[in-house]
């Protein structure tokens, strides 16, 4: 009988170590920490929508280590300080990689959090796979080896924005920089000044103003108005460009506006046919391209019920590219190796249907090519179900739209 | 010449829209003490009640019907919400208020979406009044003055000159006596609630149009609204539109001054040090424009804490 209590546990251990063999190797898991509640909720649930699309195409592909990637969702509420919290738990339930967007601030915090984890961690990194947020610092002065920015930033945005509208012949001499008063805001001034040789335009006038508190933007356009400016470059988003696009159409003032981010869902409804004329700078516009940006919209729009727009598509590629750059990479009992996979992003280059993506190893911004578009009436593609969409203007390759790396970037690489 | 003029009439219009928003929170904060936090999402509620009604009946009877719908809800909040809670005391109200905005801003997006909806001036009325130099001046601006001023003078004149302003201030300054004499308090209370509701809808409905309707609109203006209603004296009418003028004449006016303190110190000889330190010594102050307010606020809550005109207890 003794001998039979003994044996018991033995083979019930045995029998549970032959269970723990026979599973699977963890999956992979990959969060979203993102806005999801709250009155900036809406933006981050087109992050998260774009992430649950991408992730499951790279699942139908095969996912990775013969498992599909496992997506976890946390809800940072808006605020660094709930984002730096939702990273915690994310690590904590074993994500190794944190995809975000929304927020430049969001972003700082993350970045800078997932450096230190992965100084203190050795073997134990987290990537930090930014698909949205643009200011400068995060691939700047604030670059490390464990991020990736997939998303464009001022300066190219710029760039873009002047050579297309130039090469149009819809720039005019004198432009009006009209910003918000923050890291951003103070990045378009910055690269507005600097191509403003290159685009053969002055700098007639620049304002940096309060971020979403201005309701009543006409002595701004009072101001535009009296610099005699031809062309208005602004970085504004939401509010901030409806009202002040709005407001420049109520005073009668004849100006062109060069935008960043009048893509986004809601802006052409509401700002009707004020907003005819505009210019936008965006990394997709599904009539680039001829059939390969259609194609993609379509897909994009049978599994997540509309057309790809503002941030989408650039979370759909970058995640994309991350999905290919793992196949690269072999499993190391049974556990991804971070390090070798940031190694593979970097070597990596995916063709997505509006040109070839490449990651810059120097400082881990996305090269990407860049679409220059006229909101039109005659746009295939309708937006906000209005009678206007976006028509490209002009294409340009990743190359093309190359800004130069920042001297502030200093980045360790690991030995 | 043509700056002053346009930055002139901006900041009066501007203040106008700001007054016509916070006069019902003053109004429901003087005369029943509710710190009413829900009184944004009525602005909110208003222009979206707007946005739906006018492709059916019009832009003015969706207006006109905006603000009675509008009304309706603060009536119902007040009979059936605020009402059994009154006993606990004033904090209880504030969250209740304050609950309910988040209720609202929900359903808004619940219905309307998370994103700006095409509520706009329509057609027949966005056309421009008249020139000031090159730039061409908005009819719906002065539409929306003239509503605000007509709003000030019809409250003014039924509070001060009528009989149910009479029995209104009574009901408010002694409930009991009040009451004693046969009149129906609680009914006063409710009313006032309600036109104090219907006020914001009414500004909504008009100023959704002109501005943008979002499911943000509420939280843009509520701080705003605090801001005037405590530089102006909480409960004080005349106070709120005396606040709601000097933030909108300083707000349109300081964004076309492009002068920092390190060049005002430059007069007397220190504007390289200042510049040296740089931070908020070199900051334009047409970068600051949307901050004066909340300056202002600090100012008078420093000063005169009871506001402008308030009563000083």
């Amino acid at each position: 009988m003794s001998i039979h209590v003994v044996v018991k546990p033995l083979v019930l251990c045995a029998a549970l170590s032959m269970v723990g063999m026979t599973t699977q190797a963890e999956p992979l898991k990959i969060a979203i920490v993102e806005t999801l509640s709250g009155p900036q909720a809406s933006t981050g649930l087109m992050f998260r929508d774009a992430t649950r699309y991408a992730i499951n195409k790279i699942n139908d592909e095969g996912g990775w280590n013969g498992e599909p990637i496992k997506l976890l969702e946390y809800d940072s509420q808006g605020t660094p300080a709930g984002a730096a919290e939702k990273l915690k738990a994310a690590i904590a339930d074993g994500a190794q990689m944190v995809v975000q967007g929304a927020s430049s601030a969001i972003a700082g915090q993350l970045s800078e959090d997932i450096r230190k984890y992965d100084i203190r961690n050795p073997g134990k990194e987290v990537l930090y796979l930014n698909v949205g947020a643009e200011a400068m610092e995060l691939t700047g002065s604030k670059c490390h080896f464990h991020a990736f920015r997939f998303a464009g930033n001022s300066d190219n945005s710029v760039k873009a924005l002047v050579d297309a509208m130039k090469a149009a012949n819809v720039l005019g001499t004198k432009v009006y920089s009209m910003n918000q008063n923050y890291s951003w805001g103070a990045d378009m001034q910055a690269a507005i000044h600097r191509e403003a040789e290159q685009g053969g335009y002055e700098v007639v006038g620049e304002m940096l103003h309060d971020v979403n508190k201005i309701q009543d933007f006409s002595p701004y356009v009072q101001k535009i108005a009296a610099s005699g400016a031809q062309t208005v470059i602004t970085g504004n988003w939401s509010n901030d460009l409806l009202l002040l696009m709005k407001s420049a159409k109520a005073s009668g003032l004849n100006v062109r506006f060069a935008t960043t981010f009048l893509d986004q869902p809601g802006n052409l409804a509401n700002a009707g046919h004020v907003a005819l004329g505009a210019y936008v700078v965006h990394p997709f516009d599904a009539e680039a391209n001829d059939s390969a940006g259609a194609a993609f919209s379509e897909d994009f729009k049978s599994k997540v019920g509309h057309y790809p727009v503002y941030v989408e598509p650039q979370t759909v590629f970058g995640l994309e590219m991350v999905g290919q750059a793992l196949k690269a990479v072999e499993p190391e009992d049974g556990k991804l190796n971070i390090n070798k996979l940031a190694l593979a992003i970097e070597d990596t280059t995916l063709n997505t249907p509006v040109g070839e993506w490449r990651m810059r190893a120097d400082d881990h911004q996305i090269l990407l090519p860049m679409v220059v578009s006229e909101v039109t009436t005659e746009a295939k593609f309708k937006v906000d179900d209005t009678d206007m969409g976006f028509q490209p203007v002009q294409l340009l390759s990743g190359a093309e739209a190359e800004a130069p790396v920042q001297d502030t970037c200093k980045m360790k690489r690991p030995a | 010449m043509d700056y002053f003029i346009v930055s002139l009439l901006n900041g009066l219009i501007y203040g106008l829209l700001l007054f016509m928003v916070s006069a019902g929170l003053t109004l429901v904060f003087g005369m029943m003490g509710i710190l009413n936090f829900a009184h944004a999402s009525f602005y909110m509620l208003g222009a979206y009640a707007a946005y739906a009604l006018q492709p059916v009946i019009g832009f003015w009877w969706a207006v006109v019907v905006a603000t009675v719908l509008v009304g309706g809800v603060g009536v119902v909040t007040e009979r059936y919400f605020l009402r059994p809670v009154h006993k606990y005391g004033h904090a209880h109200e504030l969250l209740l208020t304050f609950g309910l905005s988040f209720i609202i801003a929900e359903l808004v997006k619940l219905f309307f979406g998370n994103y700006p909806v095409n509520y706009r001036v329509p057609q027949a009325l966005s056309f421009s009044a008249f020139h000031v130099g090159p730039s061409a001046y908005p009819f719906y601006r002065l539409l929306i003055g003239l509503v605000a001023i007509a709003m000030f003078v019809l409250i003014y004149l039924l509070l001060t000159r009528t009989r149910v302003g009479i029995i209104v201030r009574a009901a408010i300054r002694r409930p009991a006596m009040a009451g004693a004499l046969g009149h129906n308090v609680p009914v006063v209370f409710m009313a006032v609630f309600g036109v104090g509701a219907a006020l914001a809808g009414l500004a909504g409905a008009i100023a959704g149009a002109f501005y943008t309707t979002s499911p943000n609109m509420a939280i843009e203006l509520a701080v705003m609204m605090f801001v005037v209603v405590v530089i102006g004296g909480l409960g004080s009418l005349e106070g709120a539109l005396l606040a709601s003028l000097i933030i909108g004449l300083s707000t349109s006016f300081s964004v076309g001054v492009d002068v920092s303190l390190a060049q005002v110190l430059a007069y007397v000889g220190m504007g390289d040090w200042a510049r040296g330190i740089g931070g908020l010594l070199t900051l334009k102050l047409s970068s600051l424009s949307g901050t004066i307010p909340y300056a202002l606020m600090l100012l008078v809550l420093l000063i005169r804490p009871y506001g402008l005109m308030g009563a000083k207890e």
